[in-house]
């Protein structure tokens, strides 16, 4: 099924190709390029682009043909945000389009063999920044010199490409075809590439050879990491090709914008990338705006800043509890406020921790009645009122309705106000007697006092907790809460001092049933429900604990079943039983999801969402929505042109 | 003299290594390291991090071998004039402090004249004039400034100047100027930018100064030598410059050696607040993140500063006031 959406689409794109090749497809060169050009230090945008660009269906998207030329304003914290530009800029091999469908995007095709044999064919003519090609030698460079490289690689393989142990086979047939073949099926490949963090299968060798021990001289080599401050040849290497850091201004990339600043600096300008892949209908090289200026600021100015109008498109460092101030801005200084939706699986979301040290609090939480009677003693909706102006959607830390899988029941399955059962839950558990204050007793005879840890930076945790601590009063179990700082909280919570924590739910909130389902079962030591478990399931049995729980056990079999499933009917099916299971036992107490992520765009900014889903995987936050096709209505583009031409 | 001045130096040796132990410790003691915490940092933010990626780094910054041997590493770097690397920014700590340093040799010493400017004739004024309305007006004015906490008036001016003036919120720069070569233009933007630090990280600092001075000059202006100078006929102006000022200097001179590492330091709540492109926020990031070798060499840096500072000063209160020895009346 999904094989054939994808061949479909590709054989849609081939088509499209061909129709624009037939109605003579025109390339325009970009003004603000012409100059360059007619001075020779650029080849014409002929020269420049693919044989077979990548055409965008803006009219697909709800999308107008734009203008080119601009500067795009963002702000961003810390000198290593300049990763964020390659999740905005979202050139993958493969990537996922709005519909959340796997589309070949650097690629130009690709067939898969159930799920175990994928052929890249790459576009004939693809360069990066620099002007060299990119062909399947980047890809054997990666495989052979860096991957498998006992210095560059001394832990061996990321365990991303191996299944069950077994590394890939990578042939190259011919410049432009790339083959990697799995003798199991390995269905988080494609995902992983699309992802916002990329999985990395290639690189600039023509640029990282010289940085290569195999390929440079040893003394010459010596010298440079000794120049760069670095240990080895190794380090240095690492260094200057970390293509997602992002810091390298000379590292060629095929993003479609490029770093020219060194950092550290406080304005961090990334320009058009002229050999970029990407065009519109009418023959415009993207991306439409030219430049990409990021100014780093404390992220606490970030709102304030953002304002005053000093930020074209803004979302990151923005939070809901922005909103109000931001809308003041609105007028004065000519852009909006829209408010996208959040993609995580909820906003906040209780994780008791069932690997708590605490033998009486153990066997506690681990009691489903136990979990279920704090979830149905949440008055959510108060919550979303009071926290959120009911924007909100209330309910179990689940998908969110804009994915295929979501289903009511997981939404809303013991996740009503509802104190009198709950109550009656925890009668029955026999947890009746009560001090004094009312409070309930342990087994052991202490108070049933939950110290809940928060790392949140902002107040937002600390207010919905409050709120929960009145109704969880009248369940009779005492709610403190504790604010750490976010390392020694997740440690706290690792070796299992922590009894419940407060955390934002699954990462993410819209899959569809070809994205792994691992977040769901006992899979990372980070999974703070289950730390132990995860862990043991990381290090393969090396550290961490055995699951013992049945629930627990069923979903991480599930997971497994799901890998070498051969359907997308078998995948749904695995899916929403572990979705059943996850609200059924409520695992993490999910509070309100969905909650507006403010977006500050320029009333200029043209192209852009008026809603859309901030999700970080999949999604990238802007990546997904294309900022290479967003363009200034006011761009000075042909004024320029004429300008840059006429010396 | 050279006695002393060589006795003083030998001295540092050890202050400073003890200083560099304690300094390397405390850097080291929450658990976790720069890594730890970078992939807690990301984790939290939705971001995978491939565990292989962490070790080959972990390897590669050292960070995996005992806390003695990073820090004789870090020590011996240092003889050599190598403070070490930055992990956060991926460069040599020299590299990251570089520019930082000299915009915040900018902000305080504007800084310091200002103090000076200001706190000089005010505290002669309310010392001359004791318990005038003068005196009490300025004195108000700069227990207020004393009283307010720097963050909050630096909220409050921001707010002031991006309302009123139009001036951008933050930085030290208008941003149309931030990746442009120096011009006048750009010049007169800083300036247009610095008096929002000047006056917040100085108002604290104008309070403190008045006060000393006039204290000072208080008590020596009931001394006899006044009242002997004022009975001479000496007219008030000369008499009061010549003498009992010359003496009310002293608290002036003995700032100097705490004067130092403050002006390469910054004021670095102010500098947060107002986001400003100095050393202080990167010091304080640099500690949160466990980012050790930038934060324990800028803190060395820092530590050395103070400790010529005291020296420089207490030459310099040598110099200007006979009756201060440099050796203990044990002598005599």
């Amino acid at each position: 099924m999904r094989r054939a959406i994808i061949s479909s689409l590709a054989l849609a794109s081939l088509l499209l190709i061909g129709a624009a090749a037939a109605h003579a497809f025109d390339m325009q060169e970009t003004p603000s390029l012409r100059a360059r050009v007619a001075q020779g230090k650029l080849p014409r945008v002929a020269e420049r682009a693919p044989e077979h660009p990548l055409i965008v269906d803006l009219a697909a998207d709800g999308k107008r043909i734009g203008r080119p030329g601009g500067t795009l304003r963002i702000l961003m914290a810390a000198d290593k945000d300049t990763r964020l530009m390659v999740a905005y800029g979202y050139a993958r091999l493969v990537v996922f389009n709005e519909k959340l469908q796997l589309v070949p995007d650097i690629l130009e095709s690709f067939d898969v063999e159930g799920d175990r044999v994928f052929t890249f064919h790459l576009r004939e003519g693809m360069r990066w920044s620099d002007g060299e090609p990119l062909t399947s030698e980047d890809f054997r460079y990666y495989w052979e010199d860096v991957a498998n490289n006992k210095q560059l690689s001394p832990y061996g393989l990321t365990r991303a490409l191996l299944v069950e142990g077994e590394p890939p086979r990578v042939e190259y047939p011919d410049l432009y075809t790339v083959r990697y073949s799995w003798t199991k099926p390995n269905p988080h490949f494609l995902p992983l590439l699309a992802g916002a963090t990329p999985l990395e299968i290639f690189m600039p060798g023509h640029y990282l050879k010289q940085f290569h021990a195999q390929y440079a001289d040893a003394d010459k080599l010596q010298k440079l990491a000794k120049a760069a401050k670095q240990r080895n040849w190794a380090a240095l290497h690492a260094f200057k090709g970390h293509s997602y850091r992002n810091s390298n201004p000379e590292l060629p990339s095929l993003e479609p914008w490029v770093l020219t600043t060194p950092p550290p600096a406080e304005r961090l300008v990334f320009v058009r990338n002229p050999f970029y892949y990407r065009f519109d209908a009418q023959g415009h090289q993207l991306p439409y705006i030219d430049t990409v200026t990021m100014d780093i600021v404390d992220s606490k100015l970030i709102p304030l800043k953002t304002e005053t109008g000093e930020a074209d498109l803004q979302a990151r460092y923005l939070r809901f509890d922005d909103y109000t101030f931001l809308r003041r801005g609105e007028k004065q200084h000519d852009y909006a406020v829209r408010l996208w939706r959040s993609g995580t699986g909820s906003q906040v979301a209780l994780y008791p921790n069932l690997n708590v040290k605490d033998p009486v609090w153990r066997k506690l939480v681990r009691d489903v009645r136990f979990r279920r009677a704090l979830s149905l003693a949440v008055n959510r909706h108060e919550i979303n009122k009071v926290v959120y102006f009911g924007l909100g959607l209330e309910g179990n830390d689940t998908v969110l309705p804009e994915s295929p899988l979501f289903k009511e029941e997981y939404k809303k399955r013991w996740a009503t106000f509802d104190l009198k059962a709950a109550n009656a839950l925890l009668d029955e558990m026999g947890l009746t007697k009560r001090d004094d204050r009312n409070t309930r007793l342990l087994p052991d005879g202490r108070a049933m006092e939950i110290v809940v840890e928060t790392s949140g930076s902002s107040t937002e945790q600390t207010d919905v907790l409050q709120l929960i601590r009145d109704t969880w009063a009248e369940l009779g179990v005492r709610l403190f809460i504790k604010p750490s700082q976010l390392e020694i909280f997740r440690m706290r919570i690792f070796a299992g001092e922590t009894v419940m924590a407060i955390s934002s739910g699954l990462d993410d909130g819209i899959p569809v049933a070809e994205i792994s389902p691992a977040e769901l079962a006992p899979t990372e030591e980070d999974q703070l429900q289950w730390p132990k478990w995860g862990d043991y399931y990381e290090t393969h049995g090396k550290t961490g604990e055995a699951v013992d729980l049945p629930e627990a056990s069923e979903l991480l079999a599930l997971n497994k079943e799901w890998e070498t499933a051969a359907s997308h009917e078998e995948r749904t099916r695995i899916w929403q039983r572990m979705l059943e299971i996850n609200a059924d036992q409520q695992f993490t107490i999910g509070i309100v999801a969905a909650v507006p992520q403010p977006v500050v765009v320029s009333n200029h900014l043209e192209n852009v969402a008026e809603k859309g889903i901030y999700c970080w995987d999949p999604g990238a936050h802007f990546g997904i929505y294309k900022p290479d096709t967003f363009w200034f209505d006011n761009a000075p583009a042909e004024t320029a042109a004429v300008k840059a031409a006429a010396p | 003299m050279l006695g002393y001045i060589a006795q003083r130096l030998l001295i540092m040796i050890p202050t400073l290594l003890a200083i560099s132990i304690i300094v390397f410790v405390i850097i080291q003691a929450p658990p976790g390291d720069y890594l730890s915490s970078y992939v807690a940092e990301l984790q939290s933010q939705g971001e995978s991090v491939d565990p292989q990626k962490i070790a080959f780094l972990r390897a590669q910054y050292g960070l995996d071998r005992p806390l003695f041997e990073q820090y004789f590493v870090w020590l011996t770097g240092m003889l050599q004039g190598d403070f070490g690397y930055s992990f956060e920014y991926n460069l040599p700590v020299t590299k990251v402090v570089g520019d930082r340093l000299w915009l915040t040799f900018i902000v305080s010493f504007t800084t310091i004249l200002f103090v000076w400017v200001v706190s000089f004739p005010i505290g002669v004024y309310s010392a001359t004039h004791q318990y005038s309305i003068g005196d009490y007006g300025l004195t108000f004015l700069g227990f207020i400034g004393l009283a307010t906490p720097n963050f909050l008036l630096a909220l409050v001016l921001l707010y002031v100047a991006n309302s009123w003036f139009g001036v951008s919120v933050g930085g030290l720069m208008a941003e149309e100027y931030l990746d442009q070569p120096w011009s006048l233009a750009k010049v007169l933007s800083v300036f247009a930018h610095l008096w929002i630090p000047v006056i917040v990280i100085g108002a604290a600092g104008t309070a403190g100064m008045i006060r000393r001075l006039r204290a000072n000059l208080l008590d020596e202006l009931q001394k006899q030598y006044v009242v002997t100078g004022r009975a001479k006929g000496l007219p008030a102006g000369r008499l009061l410059i010549k003498y009992p000022l010359r003496m009310a200097l002293n608290p002036f001179v003995s700032d100097i050696g705490n004067l130092l590492p403050h002006v390469v330091s910054g004021a670095t709540i102010t500098s947060i607040v107002l986001s400003l492109p100095t050393t202080g926020p990167m010091l304080l990031q640099a500690l949160r993140s466990q980012d050790m070798y930038l934060a324990g060499s800028f803190l060395m840096f820092l530590a050395t500063l103070t400790v010529f500072g005291v020296l420089l000063s207490d030459l310099l209160l040598a110099l200007l006031d006979p009756r201060i020895r440099l050796h203990g009346g044990t002598t005599r």
